[in-house]
């Protein structure tokens, strides 16, 4: 078994590794990722064709060896297209969750520390926000802040922390009530550098178990607003506005919107495996 | 604590968050553009100054905000959630003419969800770690991780293009007249003219895009069930029936199932949510005329009272089903009012 020096880099290598989920899903989140990085580095340099490109093969062809998903009405490789729009989805995704994950946990770490009022305005707070469909209530912010991926990402970002403080609420309950923390406590050690140095980090495994299936819902819902037109503008491409755009070709071309609609399910697939054994390994750990 | 002051407290909770959504879509409402009416009336703000006038002084938004805030919560107490421009009539009246249509595939996804997800889970839970066990795994997690606009399209490919079984969308079959609206549902309102065809025809447009739906959602049902089968067939009661020599049938149907079933009520909420969401995708695809369709085509005409309100209204349906699962939840499983 490989050492590491740090006991944190130590721990989560024996999350990831927990079992043969734990180590499939992030392969393949790896990959993602790893694929993402490099498209957004090299831009279409790697691509097999450019993918703006009109015409780089015959206008609607059927998967080939030249165009392994087949080409589009303006003959524009679709497998390029498809690869050339990773990393908006990825970034947007890991962007999302990753501010939640921190607004989220402080805010709930603090409110379920300090309880009162902060407390049950949080409460409440999270009660109005899940009573709201999150893509519903991310349409009506992103219409009235226009369109584009920006505001796209400010919709997501209002909707998107809310359960993640609940989480981190809970979580902080759970602990402060653990020995370390009375003995914190009793060697008059202030909240604030209670929270930061000895609830957050115990707080923070089963949130980011969480993040990890999360990460698959952001990546579903984005291509749903996208599907509905509210991020970017043609002719940059996008999984779910790909999907919107070559609905038509159904009959004729059925490969063109279920291709790009195929890869959104098995990027959600690589963050949902990788989550459900994380959320294995870290009940595993609690149990010890 | 009893089980009125238990239901009293819920319904307490329940207007208070319907309250906070309001002030959501009004602070949404009001943030549109510095005037509101330009972006409810479009060109027709500057065209018709006397028009725009008649519209600040029916919205009240020459009044200070929180006097609007007032007269929001009052119209919609009323039944006045403004006036789409889309539709060409009151919102609420859009609403209340495709609402019926989203119930009603919203019913048979429910039922199909049911059908094919607790099956499954049943399963999926009986034959824990074998070949059916995850090969259902497996399905489910295929069904919770496609967006809806791929199991739709997958089964228009399927079920229309290849087999030809089931038509490719609309309510009803070109050339097919609608029965009478009396309650708005086609398929009670066709029963209740006694025209089978139509009652018949109605039904082959409803399997599909409830059929879409019920697959995005039914992994969550065999999820729940498989996890908590497994966890009831570990307890001691179990162990005890084991003990008396009854057979493995009697003990996991007539025992362990029943307890197992309690906790798929808690996902009402998750469940609603999500059909709420897919009815957006499901209905496009489908192009069945329901409120899911009216919010994708206010979104394109940038129809913002209509889009609003459809919020307040979907808002209004999770809370509603909220509340129904924990009472339900609360008779089925005493000790949960305790807490």
């Amino acid at each position: 078994m490989t050492r590491f020096k740090n006991p944190r880099t130590q721990y989560f290598y024996e999350l990831l590794s927990y079992n043969n989920e734990t180590k499939l899903g992030s392969f393949f989140v790896a990959s993602i990722a790893v694929l993402a990085i490099v498209v957004a580095l090299t831009g279409d340099g790697l691509l097999p064709y450019n993918p703006i490109k009109q015409n780089v093969g015959p206008a609607l062809d059927a998967p080939s060896l030249q165009h392994l998903f087949g080409t589009d009405i303006l003959g524009r490789d679709v497998l390029s297209r498809i690869l050339y729009a990773t990393p908006n989805d990825v970034f947007v995704s890991f962007l999302v969750v990753g501010v939640s994950l921190l607004v989220g946990a402080l805010l709930g770490a603090t409110a379920g520390y300090r309880g009162g009022l902060l407390d049950e305005a949080l409460m409440r707070y999270t009660d109005i926000i899940f009573a709201i469909p999150a893509l519903v209530l991310a349409i009506s912010i992103a219409v009235i802040l226009g369109p584009g991926i920006i505001h796209m990402m400010y919709a997501l970002l209002i909707i998107w922390w809310p359960p993640y403080a609940r989480l981190a609420r809970g979580e902080t309950l759970r602990v402060s009530h653990q020995n370390y923390i009375e003995a914190a406590k009793a060697s008059g050690i202030g909240s604030f550098r209670i929270l930061t140095r000895h609830v957050l980090p115990n707080i923070l495994t089963p949130m980011i178990a969480y993040a990890s299936i999360d990460i698959g819902s952001v990546v579903i819902i984005y291509a749903g607003l996208s599907y509905l037109g509210l991020s970017i503008r043609p002719p940059l491409p996008e999984w779910g506005a790909m999907v919107s755009a070559y609905q038509d070709y159904l009959v004729s071309a059925p490969w063109l919107p279920i291709f790009p609609a195929l890869v959104i399910g098995i990027v959600v697939v690589a963050f949902s495996i990788l989550g459900d054994g994380l959320r294995d390994a870290v009940e595993a750990a609690r149990m010890g | 604590m009893g089980l009125l002051s238990f239901v009293l407290r819920r319904l307490g909770l329940a207007v208070f968050v319907l309250l906070g959504v309001a002030i959501i879509t009004f602070i949404l409402s009001r943030s549109i553009s510095s005037n509101p009416i330009v972006a409810w009336l479009g060109r027709a703000a500057s065209m018709y100054p006397d028009l725009a006038a008649a519209y600040a002084a029916k919205y009240h938004l020459n009044d200070p905000l929180y006097m609007q805030f007032y007269y929001y919560i009052v119209g919609l107490l009323q039944g006045d959630l403004g006036y789409s421009v889309l539709k060409g009539r009151p919102v609420a009246v859009a609403i209340r003419e495709t609402l019926p249509y989203t119930l009603q595939i919203a019913f048979f996804a429910i039922v199909f969800t049911l059908v094919i997800g607790i099956p499954l889970g049943v399963l999926a839970g009986k034959y824990h770690r074998k070949a059916a066990d995850y090969g259902i795994r497996a399905f489910y997690l295929a069904g919770v991780s496609s967006p809806a606009f791929l199991l739709a399209l997958f089964l228009l490919i399927v079920l229309t293009y290849m087999f030809r079984l089931l038509p490719s969308g609309g309510a009803l079959s070109p050339g097919v007249s609608a029965p009478k609206p009396f309650t708005g549902f086609i398929l009670i309102d066709s029963l209740l003219e006694g025209n089978l065809s139509t009652f018949l025809d109605a039904l082959t447009h409803v399997i599909m895009p409830s059929l879409a739906l019920a697959l995005g959602v039914f992994g969550y049902v065999t999820r729940v069930l498989r996890a908590s089968i497994l966890e009831v067939m570990r307890t001691n009661y179990i162990r005890s029936a084991r003990a008396k020599g009854l057979d493995e049938n009697t003990i996991f149907f007539k025992h362990a199932l029943r307890n197992a079933m309690i906790p798929v009520v808690t996902l009402a909420s998750l469940l609603v949510t999500w059909l709420v969401t897919g009815t957006l995708f499901a209905e496009t695809i489908f192009t069945y005329p329901g409120v899911g369709q009216y919010l994708v085509q206010a979104l394109s005409a940038l129809d913002y009272p209509s889009i609003l309100a459809i919020t307040l209204v979907f808002a209004g349906i999770i809370v509603a089903s909220n509340l129904a699962a924990d009472i339900l939840y609360a008779v089925v499983d005493p000790e949960i009012r305790l807490h």
